[in-house]
């Protein structure tokens, strides 16, 4: 049974459009063994037979299998261990775009197997980043993969690859899903990184092998990094932006999703600023605060920041209320701080005592005035 | 006809004036007389030359009046290198020397008791005033022979003695004498710092993509950029680095430069002519003196001016003096320096880039996030180092840049390969060219220097790019000021856009879009900071 249907849906992968709704709703109904039974004997299944009748006649899907293999590509299906069980969230997800659904089977190189993406973390923003944006996406990958948490993003230029680096620097986990078939390398000047991250993460995409990038299957694409990741992190993104996308998926999904901001001048941070200002998204500004949102409760959490404690900090407030009375340079008696302060004389009297123990106040012939450290 | 006239040249700043020295030698009451407003070491060249005469067992008119003239009459004259055409004047008017050699001639060198002549700075300078004037000979110390042939089409003859400069001149064979003594202010230590600066390489730093980038437009076409960032961050390791990514100079920026360090009295007989651009990078304690220039008697070249043609970095420049930035703008506009003296006004070419580096607060260590701020300046302490970063100063200033420290994993990434200076250099060198062919038969070379009005005139914006700046201009984010900074800048950014791409890039919206982040220290596009890797 497996075999037949790893046949079937390597088949059905190469047949239809990646993300094609009325697929996953037929699979789901009928089974892929029996859908492509039914397309290969030219019985029409909602309206998929004119689509797929082009494609039909060189499709074999043994020999598919075959030579993925020889290149060193896996087609890991539903029923696999490795399948990564959290893309089944998509079946509630809706559509965007006329895609949606879960995938079919997943075409995969590299070592890394998918089912320990439970805790990934998704970085996504615009390809024609900003030095700016680059570096904070560069920092939160190194920060959550030296935590083991694998990376997911695209293969584009500016964020995506700025996060791959970032993980890799830190010789972290990292996967790239991409739009056309995992044995291309788009866009070309990323060979380099495309084939690194296949010897040490993982490269990932729903289309076939050999399959080109277009628009539509971006569109596809999308969705699987905000599936994959259990929080999906949007760096640079301008107000029309392929990222904006994914972190709608990761909405529907109900998956974490956060937002880097940038300068409120910049055109490259004006989708992510939309994103936060209509509640889409919580901000964050570093690895650390992405961490603590997407882990699991508690495990990294963030000491929130705060001024150095300082000597007056610790005082209780009639004390510093006492201290407030106290002059900077010309000496007062106790009687002239217990008026200025509004306090009573016995009060004020202990009160200058502890804090001359403190080292807050100091005494000389004219009275009390205020110590060195209590400027600080 | 008992009258010569030999020549000599005067130095004021770097200006040179061909002075006529003329000797009569007369019967009358005995008398010596040197007229033509010479200052007190000039008056003394009389004794001088006397008695270097007699010593050189040649003949003194001692029984006859001597008037000496340097004209024009009415050019303060100073300095002691007056001495050998005074002599030369002298023996030619009393017919000891034929005349005819002392034309388009000219002498330079001051004159010990025995006859033997001494070295003086300032010679390159002197020698190309003296080229512009038609002079085609010129007779220099032996050590200063080297320094005068620098300039072109000029017969110089490295002399030790009067006795040798009268041999030579009446065509007899030269006799033997003792060399000459080295410059009395030569340098004990030969250490000059440089040489460590020729070791380094922008390759060296990791990471910087923003801050490289800017340095290279700053590089081509010779903008000011100020570095802002925490210590330690790389800011002095970048500014070092400019001058690995400067091209050679060309031989009117080698002969300016040289002629600056002459009249400093900073080039070594060794030295030959300076090609290399100069890097300058004085102490914040450093005096208005030494950086503008000045002195008391003649003026001696800031290390502004000795930084011409090169660059000037200012560390940590809020702890300047305030009046030392103060006089540092008026070089910043117009490319030269003017220092009042008494009675003259003197200029210098002070044409170099200017590179500051200011921390966020006097201790270095303030960052805006308090879990890693270690800053320990009181509030108002920053807040009157920080009026200073943003004072009239920086409003001259093209170019900003906020230089963060390296992360732990951009010193790691495995695929970020710096580039090296040569590869940049090639592309600033490429991008000053085509300046040079764009500004052809005008008086600038690079964009930085091209006056705005021109600039609007005959090498506008696209129209898209010009909406751009007038959007900011009329938001009041850009001052006009700051306009015309802005369309210098986008010329460079699209000079370098062409070189790196090949066509021809005229500056339009994405040009001018990076010259406004790199003038309000806004992130840049990341494509344009760096070379993607492949």
């Amino acid at each position: 049974m497996s075999e037949a249907d790893r046949r079937a849906r390597a088949a059905l992968s190469r047949l239809t459009e990646p993300g094609d709704p009325r697929l996953t709703q037929l699979v789901a109904e009928l089974g892929a063994v029996r859908l492509y039974d039914l397309l290969v004997h030219d019985r029409d299944a909602g309206g998929m037979l004119s689509d797929v009748a082009t494609r039909l006649a060189s499709t074999d899907p043994d020999r598919e299998l075959d030579r993925a293999a020889r290149q060193g590509i896996r087609f890991v299906v539903p029923s696999d261990d490795e399948w990564p069980a959290q893309v089944e969230d998509l079946v509630a997800a809706g559509q965007l775009h006329e895609r949606g659904g879960p995938p079919i089977g997943l075409w995969v190189r590299g070592p890394l197997r998918l089912d320990r993406l439970g805790r990934s973390v998704a970085i996504v923003g615009s390809r024609s980043a900003t030095t700016y944006g680059e570096r904070v996406a560069g920092e939160i990958a190194a920060v959550v993969a030296r935590q083991g948490c694998p990376v997911v993003s695209g293969a584009a230029f500016g964020i995506d690859q700025a996060a791959h680096r970032g993980a890799v620097a830190m010789d972290g986990p990292s996967v790239a899903v991409l739009a056309c078939g995992v044995d291309r390398a788009y866009p070309a000047a990323h060979a380099q990184l495309i084939a690194h991250l296949a010897a040490t993460g993982a490269v990932v995409s729903e289309a076939a092998p050999g399959c080109a990038p277009t628009r539509i299957r971006f569109l596809a694409r999308n969705r699987l990094i905000a599936a994959f990741a259990r929080g999906s992190v949007v760096v640079e993104a301008a107000v029309r932006s392929g990222a904006l996308n994914t972190a709608s998926w990761a909405g529907r999904l109900n998956r974490v999703v956060l937002g880097v901001p940038g300068p409120v001048t910049s055109a490259q941070s004006q989708g992510v600023h939309e994103l936060i200002r209509k509640g889409g998204a919580a901000l964050v500004t570093n690895g650390q605060e992405v961490l603590e949102l997407v882990g699991q409760a508690g495990e990294h959490l963030v000491d929130d920041p705060r001024a150095p404690v300082r000597p007056r900090d610790r005082l209780t407030s009639r004390h510093r209320q006492v201290l407030d009375a106290v002059p900077v340079a010309r000496g007062a008696g106790t009687d002239s701080v217990a008026r200025t302060a509004g306090l009573g004389i016995v009060e004020v009297s202990s009160a200058l005592s502890y804090l001359h123990r403190q080292g807050l106040v100091e005494r000389d012939d004219d009275g009390w005035h205020l110590a060195a450290l209590a400027h600080t | 006809m008992p009258f010569a006239t030999a020549h000599t040249v005067s130095l004021h700043g770097a200006l040179g004036h061909l002075i006529d020295v003329q000797a009569d030698v007369s019967p009358g009451q005995v008398l010596t007389t040197l007229v033509g407003r010479a200052d007190a070491s000039l008056q003394e060249a009389r004794d001088r030359c006397r008695m270097a005469i007699i010593n050189s067992e040649l003949v003194w008119p001692s029984t006859k009046r001597i008037t000496i003239l340097l004209s024009p009459a009415d050019l303060i004259k100073r300095g002691s290198h007056f001495d050998l055409a005074i002599a030369v004047a002298v023996l030619a008017a009393d017919g000891r020397l034929p005349r005819a050699p002392l034309e388009s001639t000219a002498f330079i060198g001051e004159l010990t008791l025995d006859g033997g002549l001494r070295s003086v700075p300032g010679v390159l300078p002197m020698v190309l005033a003296a080229a512009e004037r038609g002079i085609r000979r010129v007779f220099v110390p032996e050590p200063l022979a080297r320094e005068a042939s620098m300039v072109p089409d000029m017969s110089v003859f490295g002399m030790r003695s009067l006795a040798q400069v009268v041999a030579e001149l009446r065509g007899e064979e030269v006799p033997e004498s003792a060399p000459v003594a080295p410059m009395s202010g030569s340098r004990l230590l030969s250490w000059r710092g440089a040489e460590r600066l020729e070791e380094v390489d922008l390759a060296d730093l990791r990471g910087l993509a923003d801050a490289k980038y800017a340095v290279e437009v700053a590089a081509a076409g010779g903008h000011h950029v100020l570095l802002t960032g925490p210590k330690g961050s790389g800011k002095t390791s970048i500014a070092e680095r400019i001058p690995t990514i400067l091209p050679p100079l060309t031989s009117e920026e080698a002969l300016e430069l040289t002629a600056i360090h002459s009249l400093a009295g900073t080039l070594e007989p060794g030295d030959g002519l300076l090609t290399q651009p100069p890097y300058a990078a004085p102490h914040h304690d450093a005096s208005k003196a030494s950086l503008i220039g000045g002195g008391t008697g003649y003026v001696r070249p800031g290390e502004i001016s000795r930084a011409h043609c090169g660059v000037l970095f200012l560390d940590e420049f809020p702890l300047f003096r305030s009046d030392v930035l103060e006089a540092l703008r008026q070089p910043l506009e117009s490319g030269d320096v003017t220092i009042a003296r008494r009675e003259e006004l003197v200029t210098l070419p002070a044409r170099g880039m200017l590179v500051l580096a200011s921390n966020p607060c006097p201790c270095g260590d303030y960052h805006p996030k308090a879990s890693v701020n270690r800053c320990t300046c009181s509030e108002k302490v920053r807040r009157d180092y920080r009026s200073r970063v943003t004072g009239p100063l920086a409003d001259r200033i093209d170019i900003v840049r906020h230089v963060e420290p390296l992360l732990p994993h951009e010193s790691a990434d495995r695929f970020a390969v710096p580039e090296r200076s040569e590869v940049v250099k090639a592309r600033v060198d490429a991008a000053r060219r085509r300046q040079a062919a764009r500004y052809d038969e005008r008086s600038w070379r690079l964009n930085a220097h091209a006056p705005g009005p021109l600039l609007r005139e005959h090498w506008p914006l696209a129209p898209d790019g010009q909406r751009l700046v007038d959007d900011e201009l009329f938001s009041g984010r850009l001052s006009s000021r700051g306009a015309v900074r802005v369309h210098r800048l986008a010329w460079t950014v699209a000079d370098l856009a062409a070189v790196r791409s090949g066509r021809d890039v005229s500056p339009g919206a994405d040009e001018v879009q990076i010259a406004l982040c790199l003038r309000t220290a806004a992130p840049l596009p990341a494509g344009f900071a760096q070379v993607q890797a492949s």
